[in-house]
Parts: C-alpha cells; sequence; structure tokens
C-alpha cells in the first residue's frame, strides 16, 4: 500500500480502485458487482432497491437471496423513499447479527450518517456503499407517465448532470459523488479522527467508460474489496479530475440559484407567501429523512387553541387562516433539523401543491452548516453541531461580548 | 403423513373459553390439528382487527379467532365487538379479493372440547385445500 | 317544499352578499369560509371576522385545501364555540364533521352550517398551477346543465352524496339552471331560517332535490362503478400493484379528517420492524421491503376508519405517487356501510358501527 492509498477521511480519494468491465452497461456491473460481494464479500444481506414485479416502480429491499439482485437497480430514475430512511427503519432496532452493505446515492449515504449521529441508524455492521449519482426525475412527473419517465432517464445517465430532466434538487446538486470530495483535499492527508462516511464508492465517471471504479474508501471497505478477489491496481487520478470539473460546474450553477432564489424569497413577507399555498399535509417531514422523530412536535395538539383564542387572533386581523401558522411549521422543523438537512430533495418532490422545499431548506442548510464548520453527513466523526460547542465561539452575539475571553476549550457532549 | 402440507395457523383464543376449551381437549385427549399456533388473549374483545391483518400478511395460511358463545362473555359485550370486527373484515377481504375464508370466528365454550378440536380440525382441512397463504413469499408488503 | 330565501345575483356572490349581512347584522361573530390570501392569492379556509377581509372570501370556490371538517375539529375540538359562526362547507366535509363530532373531536354548538348541492372540486394540482382558473366557465356551465365536469376530482366525478343531508341552509347550486342570475338559499331547519330572518332577498319554496338531478345523480353513480373498476386493486397482486410506490409518507392518513388519531398507530413504535421479522421473513421471500408495513398500512387504516369514509377525495389529492387511495378506500367503504346499515355523517347521534352491538346480528359468524 502506497501512503497515498492509506489515507482515509472526507475528501481523501484511494489512489487506485478495481474495475470492473461493463460490456452490457453500468447497471448491470453494478448488480453482478454486488452479488459478487453478497456471495464472497461475507455479507449477509444487501439493502438496495428492487423492481416492483409488473410495475416501473423501485421499492427498497433488504436482499438476503442473491438472485432477488437481478431486479435490483442502484440508480433507479425518482428516489421515491430516501435511502437514510430505508436504513433506519431497517437497523433503528439492532439487527447485530446481519452484516449488511447498503447501496445508495451519495445524499442517501449522508442522511444515513446524520441518522447514525441521531442514533436512528446503526452503522456499526453496515458497509456504506455510494455511486456516482446522475440525478434523479421529480417524482410527480415520473408517476404521472413512467414510461416517458423512464426515457427521460436514459438521456440522463448519458449526459451527467446537464439534463433539463432533473428534479430541481439534483440540478444543483454538487455531492453527487463521493462525500467530502467537495470539500475535501485532493493531496496531502486528511486528519486521522476524520473517518469518511462511506466505505466503498462505485465510479461511474472513469476514463473508461467500458467499465464502473470500485474505490476503497475506508480500510473496511478495502478488506470487504479484496474478499471478492477484486484487485485494486486501477490509478483514480482520472476519475477525480473528472469528478472534480463537473463538481466545479455544479457548485456554480447551486450558488447562482441560491443568490437568484435568495433575492426571491429575502423579507419576511416574501417568505411567508413562498408557504402561503401550504396545506400542512406535513409530507415534507414525513419523508424527510433527517426528521425522525416518532411524534413530531408539530402534530401534537399542543398547537391547538380554544376556540376563544381562534376568535381572538381572528379579530386582530379580520381573519385568521385555517390552519393557522404554516410558517411556524416549517420555521420550527427548520430551527430543528436544518444543520442535518442533505439537501436530497425529498421533502419538495412529497409535497403536493408543488411548494420548493427543498430549495429553501438546502439554502438555509447552505447558509448555517459551514457557520459551524460542519457539512451534513460527510464526516462520521464529526459531532452534530447542537450536541457541541466551543466556549469561545459565536461570542460576537453575546451582550456584552466575551469575545476573547474564555478558553479554547471543546467540549463534546455525546460524542 | 410427515411429508403433507401442514398449514400454519394463528389462533387467538379468549382466555375464559376457548383457551379452557383447548385444554380440555387435550386432556380429554382429542385429537387436535397440530397447525394451530395458539395465542392467548382475555376476551375476543381483545382481538385487534390488525392482529389479524398482520398475521396473514405475514404469512399465515389461516387466522382464528375464538371466543365464549353470545351473552357468555366475561365482559359481557367483548364478543359482540369481535363479531363486528371479523364481519368487517370479511366484507373488506372480499371487496379487495383477498381470501376471507382464510379468516373466521368461532364460539367455543370452556365447555367444548370436542367443539375446540372439531373446528380447528376442520379449518385445517379447509387451509390444506387452499395450499400456503401466497403472501408468505411477497417481499413487497 | 322547504322554504328558501332568493337573491337576484349569482349564486356565490349571493352566498357573500348572505354572509356579509350576518356579520354585519352582528348574527353571527365569524365566518368559516375559503379565502384567498391577500398577498399570494393562494387559497385557505378562514375564519373570518370583519367585513373587509369577508370581501376575499370565496365561499363555493371549487377548491379544497384542507378537509373543512378537520379545520372545524381543530376550532372546536378544545372548546366549543362560544359565539356564532357560520360555516360554508361542501357535503362531505360537512358530513366529515359530524363524524368528528360523534367522536368528540368537535362540537356543533353556535355553528350555522351552510352548505351547497355540489358540483364537485378541482384536484389539488390544478391549483399549484392556476388552470382551474381557466376552468371555472366550463365548471359553471356543467354545474348548471347537471353535468359532470372532467376537471374536478376523480371522487367528485363519482360522488353521490352531492346533497348535503344535515345543513341548516343548502346553496341551491349544481344542477339549477339560473344560478348565473339568481341565488337559492334552501333554510333547511329552523336555526337556518331564524338566521336567515330579515337577511335581503325575497322568500320562496324550492325543492331540494327536483327532478333535474336525476340525471346528475346518475351519471354521478354511474361514474362511480367506473372509477372503481378502473382501479386495479384485486388480490395480492393488486394490491402490491397498486401500492408499490407508496413512500409510506402517511399523508393520506395526515389530511384524512375522520383519521383523527393525535398519534396514528401507524406512526407509533408499536408496528415498527423488530430484528426477528428481520431475520426470519426473508427466508421464505428473498429480501424484505423497507421500511415494512405498507400494506399493513393501508388494510391496517382501512379496518379503522373506512366504515366511516366520506369519500372526500383529499387522500388521493395529497399522494405524492397519485395512488388512488380516495377511489380504494371508498369502494371498501361502500361495502362496509352496507353491511353495518351506516351511512357516515347521516345524524349525530347516530353510533359509529365499532362503537355498538346488537345482540341479535349476524347470527351466523361464530356458530358454524
Ligand atoms: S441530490 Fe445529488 S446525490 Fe441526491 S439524487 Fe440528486 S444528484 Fe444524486
Ligand atoms: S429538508 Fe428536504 S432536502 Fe433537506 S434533508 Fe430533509 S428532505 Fe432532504
Ligand atoms: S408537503 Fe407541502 S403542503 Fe405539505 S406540509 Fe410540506 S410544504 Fe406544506
Ligand atoms: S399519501 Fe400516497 S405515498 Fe403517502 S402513505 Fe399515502 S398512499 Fe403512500
Ligand atoms: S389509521 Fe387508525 S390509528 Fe391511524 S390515524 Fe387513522 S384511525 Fe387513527
Ligand atoms: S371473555 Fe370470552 S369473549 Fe369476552
Amino acid at each position: 500500500m502506497t501512503p497515498h492509498q492509506e489515507r482515509t477521511g472526507p475528501g481523501a480519494v484511494p489512489a487506485q480502485a478495481a474495475f470492473l468491465p461493463a460490456p452490457e452497461g453500468t447497471k448491470k456491473a453494478v448488480t453482478d458487482f454486488l452479488k459478487t460481494l453478497m456471495d464472497q464479500g461475507g455479507l449477509d444481506a444487501l439493502l438496495v432497491p428492487v423492481e416492483v414485479p409488473d410495475t416501473p416502480f423501485h421499492a427498497w429491499v433488504m436482499v438476503k437471496k442473491s438472485e432477488v439482485l437481478d431486479k435490483a437497480h442502484p440508480l433507479p430514475p425518482v428516489m421515491s423513499v430516501q435511502g437514510g430512511r430505508a436504513l433506519s427503519s431497517l437497523t433503528k432496532h439492532g439487527t447485530p447479527w446481519l452484516h449488511i452493505a447498503a447501496v445508495m446515492r451519495p445524499c442517501e449515504a449522508r442522511a444515513a450518517v446524520e441518522l447514525a449521529k441521531l442514533k436512528q441508524v446503526r452503522l456499526d455492521n453496515v458497509v456504506l456503499i455510494t455511486i456516482d449519482c446522475p440525478g434523479a426525475l421529480p417524482l410527480a412527473e415520473y408517476v404521472a407517465d413512467p414510461e416517458k419517465g423512464q426515457e427521460r432517464y436514459k438521456t440522463v445517465a448519458d449526459t451527467w448532470h446537464e439534463n433539463e430532466f432533473l428534479r430541481p434538487a439534483c440540478a444543483r446538486c454538487h455531492r453527487f459523488s463521493l462525500t467530502g470530495l467537495e470539500d475535501g483535499p485532493s493531496e496531502g492527508p486528511a486528519p486521522d479522527d476524520a473517518p469518511a462516511s462511506v466505505d466503498i464508492h462505485i465510479g461511474l465517471l472513469g476514463e473508461d467508460q467500458n467499465g464502473i471504479l470500485l474505490l476503497p474508501v475506508t480500510p473496511s471497505g478495502a478488506e470487504i474489496l479484496k474478499k471478492t478477489g477484486l484487485e485494486a491496481d486501477r490509478p483514480t487520478a482520472g476519475w477525480e479530475s473528472r469528478v472534480r470539473d463537473l463538481l466545479k460546474k455544479k457548485k456554480e450553477k447551486r450558488q447562482a440559484a441560491h443568490e437568484e432564489f435568495r433575492k426571491d424569497i429575502t423579507g419576511l413577507d416574501r417568505f411567508l407567501t413562498v408557504f402561503d399555498p401550504c396545506i400542512n399535509c406535513h409530507n415534507c417531514m414525513n419523508v424527510c429523512p433527517v426528521c425522525y422523530c416518532q411524534q413530531c412536535y408539530f402534530d401534537t395538539q399542543t398547537q391547538f387553541c380554544t376556540s376563544s383564542v381562534y376568535m381572538d387572533r381572528a379579530r386582530k386581523r379580520g381573519a385568521l387562516r385555517f390552519p393557522p401558522d404554516p410558517l411556524l411549521f416549517h420555521l420550527g422543523r427548520m430551527s430543528h433539523m436544518v444543520l442535518s438537512c442533505v439537501s436530497c430533495g425529498a421533502c419538495e418532490d412529497a409535497c403536493p401543491v408543488s411548494i420548493p422545499v427543498g430549495k429553501v431548506f438546502s439554502w438555509v442548510a447552505d447558509e448555517t452548516q459551514p457557520a459551524f464548520g460542519y457539512s451534513a453527513g460527510t464526516d462520521r466523526g464529526d459531532p452534530l453541531p447542537l450536541q457541541n460547542f466551543l466556549k469561545e465561539e459565536f461570542c460576537e452575539i453575546e451582550t456584552p461580548s466575551a469575545c476573547g475571553q474564555a478558553q479554547s476549550t471543546e467540549v463534546k457532549e455525546n460524542a | 403423513m410427515s411429508d403433507a402440507y401442514n398449514p400454519r395457523i394463528v389462533g387467538f383464543l379468549c382466555n375464559w373459553c376457548a383457551y379452557t376449551g383447548a385444554d380440555l381437549a387435550g386432556v380429554s385427549r382429542a385429537r387436535v390439528s397440530s397447525s394451530l399456533h395458539a395465542i392467548r388473549v382475555m376476551c375476543s374483545g381483545r382481538i385487534d382487527p390488525l392482529y389479524v391483518i398482520m398475521a396473514y400478511l405475514k404469512g399465515a395460511d389461516g387466522v382464528m379467532g375464538m371466543g365464549c358463545h353470545p351473552g357468555d362473555c366475561h365482559y359481557l359485550k367483548g364478543n359482540y365487538n369481535a363479531r363486528r370486527r371479523f364481519v368487517m373484515l370479511e366484507s373488506i377481504f372480499k371487496t379487495l379479493g383477498l381470501d376471507g375464508k382464510r379468516i373466521g370466528l368461532w364460539w367455543v365454550s370452556a365447555s367444548e372440547g370436542k367443539r375446540f378440536a372439531q373446528v380447528t380440525n376442520e379449518f385445517t382441512e379447509l387451509m390444506k385445500t387452499k395450499g400456503p397463504n401466497p403472501f408468505r413469499e411477497e417481499m413487497f408488503i | 317544499m322547504p322554504k328558501a330565501l332568493k337573491m337576484d345575483v349569482e349564486a356565490s356572490q349571493g352566498v357573500k352578499n348572505f354572509l356579509k349581512h350576518l356579520l354585519e347584522s352582528g348574527k353571527v361573530k365569524g365566518v368559516f369560509a375559503l379565502k384567498k390570501m391577500n398577498d399570494s392569492g393562494a387559497v385557505s379556509y378562514s375564519l373570518i371576522t370583519s367585513v373587509e377581509e369577508l370581501a376575499s372570501a370565496e365561499p363555493l370556490m371549487p377548491l379544497m385545501p384542507e378537509n373543512a371538517g378537520q379545520a372545524l375539529s381543530r376550532l372546536t375540538v378544545k372548546e366549543a364555540l362560544k359565539e356564532p359562526v357560520a360555516a360554508v362547507l361542501r357535503p362531505c366535509e360537512l358530513r366529515a364533521f359530524t363524524e368528528l363530532v360523534k367522536r368528540v373531536q368537535g362540537s356543533e354548538d353556535n355553528l350555522l352550517l351552510i352548505s351547497p348541492i355540489c358540483a364537485g372540486v378541482f384536484p389539488l394540482s390544478s391549483a399549484t398551477d392556476g388552470s382551474w382558473e381557466k376552468q371555472m366557465a366550463s365548471y359553471a356551465e356543467s354545474s348548471r346543465e347537471g353535468k359532470i365536469h372532467p376537471g374536478v376530482r376523480k371522487m367528485c366525478q363519482a360522488c353521490t352524496s352531492f346533497i348535503p343531508g344535515r345543513a341548516d341552509i343548502t346553496v341551491a347550486f349544481a344542477g339549477r339552471k339560473d344560478t348565473g342570475s339568481s341565488c337559492h338559499l334552501i333554510l333547511d331547519t329552523p336555526r337556518g331560517e331564524e338566521f336567515a330572518q330579515g337577511a335581503p332577498g325575497t322568500p320562496e319554496t324550492v325543492e331540494k332535490e327536483p327532478a333535474e338531478l336525476a340525471p346528475l345523480r346518475e351519471a354521478r353513480a354511474a361514474r362511480r362503478s367506473e372509477v372503481f373498476k378502473e382501479i386495479d386493486v384485486q388480490g395480492q397482486k393488486g394490491l402490491i400493484k397498486t401500492f408499490a410506490p407508496c413512500l409510506g409518507c402517511h399523508g393520506c392518513m395526515h389530511v384524512c379528517p375522520i383519521c383523527h388519531c393525535v398519534l396514528c398507530v401507524f406512526d407509533s413504535k408499536m408496528y415498527e420492524l423488530q430484528p426477528w421479522s428481520i431475520e426470519s421473513e426473508p427466508e421464505s421471500k428473498g429480501g424484505i421491503r423497507v421500511p415494512s408495513g405498507t400494506l399493513f398500512f393501508h388494510l391496517g387504516r382501512m379496518a379503522h376508519m373506512a366504515v366511516s369514509c366520506v369519500n372526500c377525495g383529499m387522500c388521493s389529492d395529497v399522494c405524492p405517487v397519485n395512488i388512488p387511495v380516495s377511489e380504494v378506500f371508498s369502494m371498501v367503504g361502500d361495502q362496509l356501510q352496507k353491511v353495518f346499515e351506516y351511512v357516515p355523517g347521516r345524524d349525530v347521534e347516530e353510533s359509529v358501527p365499532s362503537g355498538t352491538y346488537k345482540e341479535d346480528e349476524f347470527a351466523g359468524i361464530g356458530e358454524q
């Protein structure tokens, strides 16, 4: 092993990867790899989307028998259930005797990492595998006409993010590849205490388009690859530079989109009207992977008032909409989870009245996470910002300001 | 006999009647189908329709509810409620084209050991003719 | 023939004038109706207390952002109204509210219930893209002619309970030829008459279900059986196919007015996937779907509430993957309601089938 290969951590790319030819297309190559994993990788089960017979839909299945993998699709045309949620339902109550590999889109794996920090996913026995993601189609459009969707999706896989059919979250997604690459180092060692978020990454953007790259990102990922008899002997530099090129473009796109949106939405009044059509169904919250609470505060009757209070509130303005305060729900939800938002877009996919929930949340996420030096789902070892504090940080918001007075001691709770 | 298909039947038995009736069947050495997996409930009124649905979807070949005869319920009306619930379940099954014959409710008193054996055996035979519940193999429930 | 109040204006304007009169005269202290929001033009139910705000009310606007039964429950569940409020809601919403009141989830005290003979509402999606507004003219026309408008929700096209059963005041709308120029408020109850006293308009007598409505009822009934045939939900295969894309978002449950539980059992810990299932189930299946329990949720929810399903269509409308939830639940509900001789929302005193029994019913069950 070269020192370069030993690096682990967000943004660290193994110098070499295994190569698997894909004469019958990448989908087949990936499922073949998954089969090998199951048969030889010492794994008991695989979590992967599988086609529901006679339908154009895929559902997450924990696969125990490898022939089921014939119908698996690691990159289905739409994101139905966010993979983080699927993994949570599988591992939440523990499956200590099962060694599982989960194959996900990068934003789903990031959600899984966030959920692990929130103790809603157990990663101890899980091998996380991500895959270069060309993006997904808007759910509503796909269910309205799956045939057209499937045609369109073919072009998505060909054009790699330069595609008009992508859903908005994917159109502005720059974390479509190995997580951490977007901010992490291209050279030099990453800090030892910064574990990567995934174990194996499947590269589809390699130079040799006739095959897929299998990147051993963590030592355990490397070990599993070794067990399958695949030799990590292909340089990854070409893949990395292609990814970084695309990443740069997408980052610019993302910033431009945020900028435009900021102009559009700034000010409470404008912000309010975005959520005006909200019908309070809470679909956005229910499909959000990081909104995990069994009983959401906003679903309880603590929100309900007596009729006299409602009448009084109506009198103040002449009218009171029902249900009252949609904004309270959205801002409240935001304050609960935006530091863990992975910009997956599941929320806006599920909104029946097409509110750009994901746009709002991922914009706020991009504004707030960096303030905490945090990037949701990137680093398994990085504690959640609100479970962690430095005595001397954010002194500028205090009155009187205590800047420069406290000792620089990091306090990690729950870490 | 050993290689013959042996259905798996989940039974929810009222503590005060059918469960005791099952005991009596045992004591009096009646032959009772080994297909039945009995779950004791305090009253047939405690058989949550969700239990029946869950057992069925998870692949039980048949689901039996058993309670006290009308008028005999320890809690006076639990079995009347149970009756309505099974009527409801059967209607739902029928409308959705599911096999409603795989679920049912029987009144079996504490002294009816023989009846217990008889209805259990009959139901087992019926389930044998039907074969396994296809939901047992269904991945996408 | 029931008494009515006739106004010589277009129907929804008539309702608005009537509400204005009620509010101005102090007969009611508030109006509960659909209203356009001032800034965005989005529509929601609102509790309106001032005449100025009433100007942007749209009581008969064919949209249902929330089942009003659910909204009224929120308004009255913690405390019955202390002051009179007039509420305008559609027949299925009124039925839903009645079902909720039965379940002690609201109170009708001090409510004046106004409901139209209903021509249906447009799906939420057409509210989002604004396409319903373009269809308003044709909507009014087919309503006048007693025809089904092709743009309204599927469940509205298939709704045969479009005449409100227990409103205080019924707005004669669908099937009336003259709604473009006149508004008839049918005063169904003494309460309705009392509130209408002194309101502008001329007294008349009006038939509530005139013969002209018969073709609409028939067309809707025919559409209903068609819709039930269109959904392929028969047997294991049909169910799996129908619910294949289900996200488990539980939006259908959330917007269902009958599903009022604060913590739905299917959102609780009770039926979450447990390690032993994870180990045993895949043995025979080769794998298990996660999150698990998709069909269990739908069949279970059916067992909980389908007998009270009011066919409002909210669930289908809110489903992000277009599952015909309401169609399935209505189909099951129809049969259940037949079996139990129950009509949801018919009578607030009538108990819910699961809350009652007769000793001498369903005699065959249990005896076999
Ligand atoms: S948000 Fe990014 S990672 Fe997620 S599906 Fe879209 S492109 Fe893929
Ligand atoms: S808020 Fe939306 S974009 Fe962010 S993690 Fe939740 S579902 Fe994904
Ligand atoms: S999914 Fe859309 S309508 Fe539903 S609560 Fe969220 S923003 Fe509101
Ligand atoms: S609204 Fe649709 S996707 Fe959501 S739980 Fe109901 S059926 Fe499933
Ligand atoms: S499905 Fe059942 S438990 Fe859930 S809200 Fe509806 S009635 Fe309540
Ligand atoms: S106690 Fe036996 S059925 Fe109620």
